[in-house]
């Protein structure tokens, strides 16, 4: 084999294995990326653990779709689980987002007497979206249940957008108090 | 002696005297004038220093839960609770939002010097100033400030209000362990008493300031619930009776003579830079409501002899607050916010009317109430927090307040019922029922308080509907004869017929009149009201 021949081999084999490694690296960050909900499933750590999401519905009430979501012990943890699967929306069909998209989660904080904090972060906008009444109880108690219906360690959620804790968000609902949620039937 | 500063706002201000100067570049932190050994840590956000120390040194006790997650703070008998990497803690009831995070550093948890005015500073009276020049954290107890305070009591429909307006916010403690008597005490400010001037009340036997507190004793068979009004701070006290058997007779005023219906405040939903709901067209509800409000008021002036009050007569904002405020200043006898709805997606329609849930009651109220039935004044039932127990006695205690201050609830669902009954009946329309929720606009009425939502503006049909004039007019129609059936009740006079059984303007569209649905599922964060029921007991116990 004369030298450039097998320079040549070299080479090509060199190439075939930084072009398997940076395909490797590529698509598993790919892979990592796909999708927010594969995100939260394959989140570091902890358990793969049954939940139910509650979204609103087309008919102004809130459904429950079944979710198994990865996440510790830590209520904490699961509450920030729930919270992020909400906003990333609903996998079942007929079911919408309860809140517009680009709303993401700021702080969580969890106090003694079982009141759960969430702060809820727009750059779209320093108010929360206008609407109706149907419409705010849709959004603050697919929150609102999801969490205290699913973490038993919550018994109760004070809800902030942009940090701060507001009257109200769309002029009906009173959220300077901790809500509990509504234990009504839902299909 | 130390010298005595006034500050611009009057507060005198004792400082220490001052302490050599550190070497440059190491930062320090004094407390009265004596450098005492806190870490500090300089981030580009601004100084952060060790928790564990300046608890210390300041009497504040530090625990950690269980999972590390969180620490909690007592200062003054407030809990304040924190976690690393979270700019967000909570000060008793109240949330703070940090300009950092608490982070893991030397000396344990260190805090940025907000938390420690927000904490150290209002609940024991420290003042804190950073010097960026010379890298120094400079702590001293602030003087007592001296706070006027101004004494009202008020007696209206059965409940006394005691309003205590101080000329600044004051850093106070409530005391409830003696039975019947509240004690607001000054943590680090001094009162000027008012003129000592005599209650004549019948829930409230005396009030007494001096320096150092304010003590209210309240008469037998009444309890009292506090929540607070800023600009200018007020510290309010709403005194209502347990059990009505054990009510003294209260000096009858005018609007107790004999009940009535003489003032109705109608409230026209949203307004000015709050558009509420906004149709697919582009129809905002805040000008549907005020029309249907104007319609509405000019058939309860021409036909029922009823003053009419609306909340708003143009596009302005008008907050939540001030428009139960403008019902309960106009003495009026029924409050009816008329409000548009709209839903996540279009599928919702129908009309449904709500009165207040007993989540709208004061959680802090309700704890009070709950040490008072567990006999233990100043102490709640020991309940693992999270546990079904302590959301089970949550709810019950919720629903044993909601009983003991329903003066008007049930008077509300009757209305809700009434209203929800006209307009199911003459109009055919999706009933939705009577439900209940915490609903801001209907906090603090002193009358019966029901919203009714006519139709979704969401939904393209009704919101077609609701631009139409003529349909309009058969839903302001519907309310004015819901009112008149409930004056005429209330009056004991002999009720108009309903619509359902009186003959009534055709259906729109020429549709068949038929009986009411049955209420549809409740939806998320309310509850489907019960069918019209007695007044709730109050519950037999004594403050």
């Amino acid at each position: 084999m004369s030298r450039r021949a097998a320079s040549f081999i070299l080479g090509f084999a060199l190439a075939v294995l930084v072009g398997a490694g940076l395909w490797w690296w590529l698509s598993g960050r790919v892979g990592g990326r796909s999708g927010a909900g594969a995100q939260e499933e394959s989140g570091q750590g902890g358990e793969a653990v049954g939940f139910n999401l509650y979204f609103p519905a087309a008919d102004g009430g809130l459904r429950a779709e079944p979710r198994e979501l990865r996440v510790t012990a830590a209520p904490k943890d699961r509450i920030r689980k729930v919270v992020e699967a909400l906003l990333a929306g609903p996998q079942a069909p007929g079911l919408l987002r309860p809140m517009p998209e680009g709303v993401t989660l700021g702080s969580v904080q969890l106090g003694p007497d079982g009141i759960a904090y969430v702060d809820l972060r727009w750059p779209d906008s320093p108010d929360p979206p206008p609407g109706g009444s149907t419409e705010e109880i849709q959004r603050v108690y697919s929150v609102v249940d999801s969490i205290v219906l699913n973490v038993p360690q919550a018994s109760r959620v004070v809800l902030l957008w942009n940090g701060v804790q507001r009257e109200t968000f769309s002029g009906h609902l009173d959220l300077s108090r901790p809500l509990t949620p509504d234990r009504g039937p839902k299909g | 002696m130390l010298p005595v500063l006034v500050a611009a706002q009057g507060e005198q201000i004792q400082t220490p005297p001052p302490a050599p100067p550190p070497p440059v570049g190491r930062p320090s932190v004094t407390l009265e004038g004596r450098e005492i050994p806190v870490p500090v840590t300089i981030n580009p956000s601004g100084p952060m220093f060790g928790l564990s120390p300046l608890a210390e040194a300041l009497g504040g006790k530090l625990s950690s839960d269980s999972s590390g997650e969180s620490v909690t703070l007592r200062v003054a008998d407030t809990e304040v609770v924190l976690g690393p990497g979270n700019a967000i803690v909570t000060v008793g009831d109240s949330i703070v939002s940090l300009s950092q995070p608490p982070a893991p550093g030397e000396g344990g948890l260190q805090v940025p010097v907000d938390f420690l005015r927000k904490t150290f500073g209002d609940l024991l009276g420290y003042a804190f100033d950073w010097h960026p020049e010379t890298q120094r954290l400079t702590i001293a107890k602030r003087g007592n400030r001296e706070l006027s305070v101004t004494l009202d009591v008020v007696h209206l429909q059965g409940q006394s209000t005691i309003v205590l307006q101080f000329t600044e916010e004051p850093r106070y403690r409530i005391n409830r362990d003696q039975p019947g008597t509240i004690v607001v005490e000054m943590l680090a400010d001094r009162l000027n008493p008012p003129p000592p001037k005599e209650v004549q009340d019948p829930l409230v036997q005396g009030v007494a300031v001096d320096p150092q507190q304010v003590r209210i004793q309240l008469a037998q068979g009444v309890q009292a619930e506090s929540y607070v009004l800023t600009n200018p701070f007020r510290l309010v006290f709403d005194v209502h009776p347990t059990s009505a058997v054990e009510v003294p007779t209260a000096p009858i005023g005018p609007t107790e003579t004999a009940p009535g219906i003489r003032t109705i405040v109608i409230d026209p939903g949203h307004g000015g830079g709050e558009t509420g709901a906004i149709g697919p067209s582009g129809v905002p509800e805040k000008e549907l409501t005020l029309q249907l409000a104007r319609e509405l008021e000019a058939k309860i002036e021409s036909r029922m002899g009823v003053r009419v009050v609306l909340t708003r007569n143009e596009d302005a904002t008008l907050p939540l607050d001030e428009r139960t405020a403008i019902a309960n200043q106009n003495k009026a006898d029924l409050f009816l916010s008329i409000h548009l709805n709209s839903s996540l997606g279009a599928g919702a329609f129908g009309t449904e009317t709500y009165f207040l849930s007993p989540q709208a009651t004061d959680p802090r109220a309700a704890r009070a109430a709950q040490a008072e039935n567990a006999g233990t004044p100043g102490t709640a039932a020991p309940v693992k927090p999270g546990s079904e127990d302590a959301a089970a006695q949550q709810d019950l205690d919720l629903i044993l307040w909601d009983l003991a201050q329903s003066h008007h609830l049930a008077e509300s669902q009757r209305f809700a019922n009434m209203i929800q009954g006209e307009l199911n009946q003459t109009l055919q329309l999706k009933d939705r029922g009577v439900k209940q929720a915490p609903f801001r606009v209907l906090m603090g009425a002193t009358m019966p308080a029901v919203l009714v939502e006519l139709g979704f503006l969401s939904n393209p049909e009704e919101e077609k509907k609701l631009q139409d004039p003529a349909y309009r007019d058969q839903l302001s129609e519907a309310l004015a004869r819901a009112i008149a059936r409930y004056k005429a009740l209330i009056e004991n006079q002999p009720e108009p017929q309903a619509a359902g059984a009186a003959p009534a303007p055709p259906p729109p569209n020429g549709a068949q009149r038929t009986p009411p649905a049955a209420p549809a599922a409740p939806s998320p964060g309310t509850q489907p009201s019960k069918p019209p029921a007695a007044v709730p007991k109050p519950v037999g116990r004594s403050a």
